[in-house]
């Protein structure tokens, strides 16, 4: 009987060695047939050796078409990234309506066109990382002393009438918030009532306030993000190598610090 | 005792297949019934019949927000409504339609008391060629399947018999997005209507056919992005299209003309169309009517070619009171675009009337005063600030 149980226990010893043996085997075979995953090559994944863009150049500051060549952050960006991959790059204007389709089908291999990431079309795209955050900001005086949005209560808002703005603003009064609510037609005259000290704080979007303050240098403002609406590249979903290398192209200018010298010269 | 035991195990088969079938029928796909009251039956007050919006529900999913979106037309004082039934969507596989969806977006719009214009597009998977390296969207039509096409248009003018007699063929041919990126054809499109009016005539005689509903554009020939609606419309002609509709759908924009800006070929502009119906009487089609089933302006605080929300809504009102003052050829003026069910994220979202979130924009308000003869004459904002 004890015979037995030592007999049984040695079988036991033996299978709980060569369960982590077989295992080292195998990654070490697997090391060998396996090689290291490399970066995808560029001429298989742009196998024209070139990349085409699609851009819908009818919103400044981002695209803008002038009749002779077509100029903005996006066409800035996109040529830095076919430099990062020594590509020449080509663009093609689309209207926005046709954007999505010009990628499904092959016209373009990426689009870059102030295009927020929108998780209802991410069954046929891939987004790179984000180049861009357009959500909305609450602007005020650098010399306001309040320090969060929670102090606002009874302020005075100024923000661009039936926009996302108010939009945040009905958020607000509806979580018990109590507001002034300065409506404007335009979201520039939301500034204008902030920087004529006419409202307290403004809220628009981060592209708006960006413009803003580099066209009024004189005056001092701040502003804190309050959503997200992140723009990125996108491509089709099929084409996972050609992805990797654009997304790594970002992440290069984005560290670099080219990215934001892009974005400064824009906004 | 052996008859007794078979029974008794026959009674328990049969109990679990019982529960088997309960089990499926349970678990068996189907569409969600949200079981929305149509309500009384309503009529649209207003003093504009020429007033009419794009509505988008074809993607809307929520029955709710659909009834609430033509509440909202017909508050409005919008008689006529243009909606799009998606090919794709109502035959999914040869031969096998599914009306569930625009059944109920029919039953909501008639019980408010809309008119309808139906467009036809968009192509089910079965119909288009399978190109994996390629993938066709889904505005590929083979010409092997403009047959298919023109059945469901057939279908479609059967079953709304009574509920439907306006309907478009496609959407913007004149576009080679439109037409799944490919070199557009007036020859091909006019061969696809003549298919589609045949069968529409055979199922409705009374249905108006309309082709056309073609884009705004200045692309000449040999241009990959398509070729302007001018040339386009000429080629239908010669191409025979005159015996095969019964009006023009046309799209026109102001851009950022006020809607009296004169009309050129080299300029995008509302009176645009006025060209377009030049082309019809050149044609001698000059009885036929139109109907624009596409217009408007955009207020985009940066799209290259909006213009202010003030500006949108006076030159919207504008343009109803040109139209309804010069052009006795047009049937209805139809805006670009009531509601998108969800917003695009960008500059289009500006078109609408009112926000995904039913927000109610400047223009709404504008046009309903017009359309039902109010006079609020209030801004819903602040004048510019100024320095005190």
């Amino acid at each position: 009987m004890a015979a037995a149980a030592a007999r049984k226990l040695s079988r036991r010893k033996a299978l709980y060695l060569a369960i982590p043996m077989a295992a080292a085997l195998a990654a070490v075979l697997a090391g060998v047939l396996v090689p290291l995953e490399r970066p995808p090559s560029i001429s298989s994944a742009f196998p024209a050796g070139a990349i085409v863009v699609g851009v819908d150049a009818s919103y400044p500051p981002f695209a803008l078409d002038d009749g002779d060549s077509m100029r903005g952050l996006d066409i800035d960006l996109a040529r830095a990234i076919a430099a990062e991959l020594d590509l020449p790059v080509r663009f093609l204007n689309i209207g926005f309506y046709a954007l999505h389709d010009a990628l499904i089908s092959g016209q373009v291999d990426i689009l870059v066109s102030a295009l927020r990431i929108d998780p209802a079309r991410m069954d046929d795209l891939r987004y790179t990382q984000s180049y861009f955050d357009n959500g909305l900001v609450l602007v005020r005086a650098a010399d306001d002393p309040l320090s969060d949005v929670n102090t606002l209560t009874n302020g005075r808002i100024a923000y661009e009438y039936a926009s996302s703005a108010e939009g945040q603003v009905r958020v607000w009064e509806e979580n018990g918030q109590s507001i002034a609510r300065l409506p404007y037609e335009l979201p520039q005259y939301a500034l204008d009532a902030l920087r004529l000290g006419q409202a307290d704080a403004a809220i628009v979007d981060a592209t708006t306030a960006r413009l803003y303050l580099s066209a009024q240098r004189e005056w001092q403002a701040r502003y804190e993000r309050l959503t997200h609406e992140p723009y990125a590249i996108a491509l089709r979903i099929d084409r996972a190598d050609a992805w990797q290398l654009v997304d790594a192209a970002l992440e290069t200018l984005i560290e670099s610090g080219e990215l934001a010298r892009i974005i400064d010269k824009w906004l | 005792m052996i008859i007794r035991m078979l029974k008794h195990r026959l009674r328990r088969i049969a109990a679990l297949i019982a529960l088997l079938i309960i089990a499926i029928a349970l678990a068996w796909p189907r569409p969600l019934v949200d079981h929305v009251p149509l309500g009384e039956q309503q009529i649209v007050q207003t003093d504009q019949p020429l007033v009419c919006v794009h509505t988008l529900l074809e993607n809307e999913v929520q029955e709710a927000k659909i009834k609430r979106s033509l509440q909202l037309t017909r508050e409005l004082g919008a008689s006529t409504i243009v909606q799009f039934f998606p090919w794709a969507y109502a035959e999914p596989a040869p031969g096998k339609y599914d009306w569930f969806h625009a059944d109920r977006i029919v039953r909501h719009a008639r019980r408010q008391g809309l008119r309808i214009i139906a467009r036809l597009g968009l192509v089910p998977a079965w119909a288009r060629p399978s190109q994996p390296d390629s993938p066709t969207t889904l505005n590929f039509l083979p010409e092997q399947s403009f047959d298919d096409f023109a059945r469901y248009a057939g279908a479609f003018a059967e079953r709304y018999r009574d509920a439907i007699d306006v309907i478009i063929i496609w959407n913007e041919p004149n576009l080679s997005f439109e037409w799944g990126y490919r070199p557009v054809d007036p020859a091909a499109y006019t061969r696809l209507l003549r298919a589609s009016y045949q069968q529409i005539k055979a199922a409705n005689p009374d249905a108006q056919v309309l082709a056309g509903a073609l884009a705004p554009t200045l692309e000449g020939a040999g241009s990959a992005a398509g070729l302007n609606e001018l040339d386009f419309l000429t080629g239908m002609y010669q191409a025979g299209a005159a015996a095969y509709f019964d009006a023009l759908a046309i799209h026109t924009y102001g851009f950022r003309d006020p809607p009296a800006a004169e009309p050129a070929p080299e300029r995008l502009n509302f009176r645009r169309a006025e060209l377009l119906r030049e082309t019809m009487i050149a044609q001698g089609d000059g009885d036929k009517p139109a109907f624009i089933t596409e217009s408007g302006w955009n207020d985009h605080p940066r799209w290259a070619a909006a213009v202010r929300p003030s500006q949108r809504s006076a030159y919207t009102i504008q343009a109803f009171k040109f139209v309804a003052a010069n052009w006795t050829w047009v049937e209805k003026l139809c805006l670009w675009a009531f509601r998108y069910p969800a917003d695009l994220l960008s500059y289009p979202d500006y078109f609408t009337l009112i926000s995904a979130d039913f927000t109610m924009k400047p223009i709404y308000y504008a046009l309903q005063d017009y359309a039902r003869g109010w006079e609020r004459n209030e801004n819903p904002w602040l004048p510019p600030p100024r320095e005190s």
